[in-house]
């Protein structure tokens, strides 16, 4: 039987799109103060990446295609983050000023990643959150 | 000049849209321990594109088996959104095969 790689080019394509955009959106909105200049390379790098995919063949033209629509998710997915950082469902960059002004105008956001907790297997009640965000804040 | 390219990233994007509801809705209802199913399901996928000529199924195969891997690293911070009260938190969850042993293995999170 002959064996045909293409699906699992498609699948290496998809994950690591995944896993790199879902690490350099988190780490670029951190540090970026205008965030419509990456978000405008994202978008651009998609557009590129799409228009490329009509003149190539083979694997190319799958991973371009895959990688376009991903870059331009990445784009929209650095406003998606900047509004977490409001919501304190991630946490803002004290360095960066952008991110001053939302920790000064958003009483939600704070710089605690809450996420970053093994599993408790119940609820947090409203008091141990407030606890777990009073006590790391002071690192 | 071929569409395939911008289908297949189509597909891709339809696919990812679908991986965030999933995951919130397989950590509620199944949750967290189930991750190496998900993930043995995602290479199975992938592993099993390699046997299909077509290259359309081939690739629908791919995407999804891809699709599925990150999702399973995904469940360990919806398990936590949840336990933070982002999401419902659902405490009649369904015990996943093998779950003592799973319980033991730190899930993924990448």
């Amino acid at each position: 039987m002959e064996i045909n790689t293409f699906g699992v080019v498609c699948a290496a394509a998809t994950f690591l799109n995944i896993w790199i955009g879902h690490v350099s959106v988190r780490a670029i909105e951190r540090r970026t103060e205008r965030l419509w200049q990456p978000m405008a390379v994202f978008a651009l790098a998609g557009v590129f990446s799409l228009a490329s995919s009509l003149n190539a063949s083979g694997y190319n033209q799958a991973v371009l295609g895959i990688t376009g629509f991903m870059l331009m998710w990445d784009s929209f997915e650095l406003y998606r983050q900047q509004k977490r950082i409001r919501i304190g469902h991630a946490p803002a960059n004290p360095a960066n000023p952008r991110h001053q002004r939302i920790l000064a105008e958003f009483p939600g956001a704070n710089t605690v990643d809450l996420l970053d907790r093994p599993i408790l297997g119940r609820q947090y009640t409203a008091e141990e959150i407030k606890t777990i965000l009073k006590e790391e804040s002071a690192k | 000049m071929t569409l395939f390219g911008i289908w297949l990233g189509l597909l891709s994007f339809l696919v990812v849209g679908l991986g965030f509801v999933w995951v919130i809705r397989g950590e509620r209802y199944l949750g967290v321990y189930w991750w190496p199913w998900f993930m043995l399901l995602g290479i199975a996928l992938a592993v099993g594109s390699l046997f299909v000529a077509n290259p359309w199924l081939a690739a629908v195969m791919g995407i999804a088996g891809g699709s599925f891997v990150w999702g399973s690293t995904e469940m360990k911070e919806q398990a936590i959104r949840a336990e933070l009260g982002w999401y419902p938190y659902n405490p009649g969850k369904v015990r996943s095969p093998l779950q003592s042993w799973i319980e033991k293995i730190p899930p993924p999170s990448l």
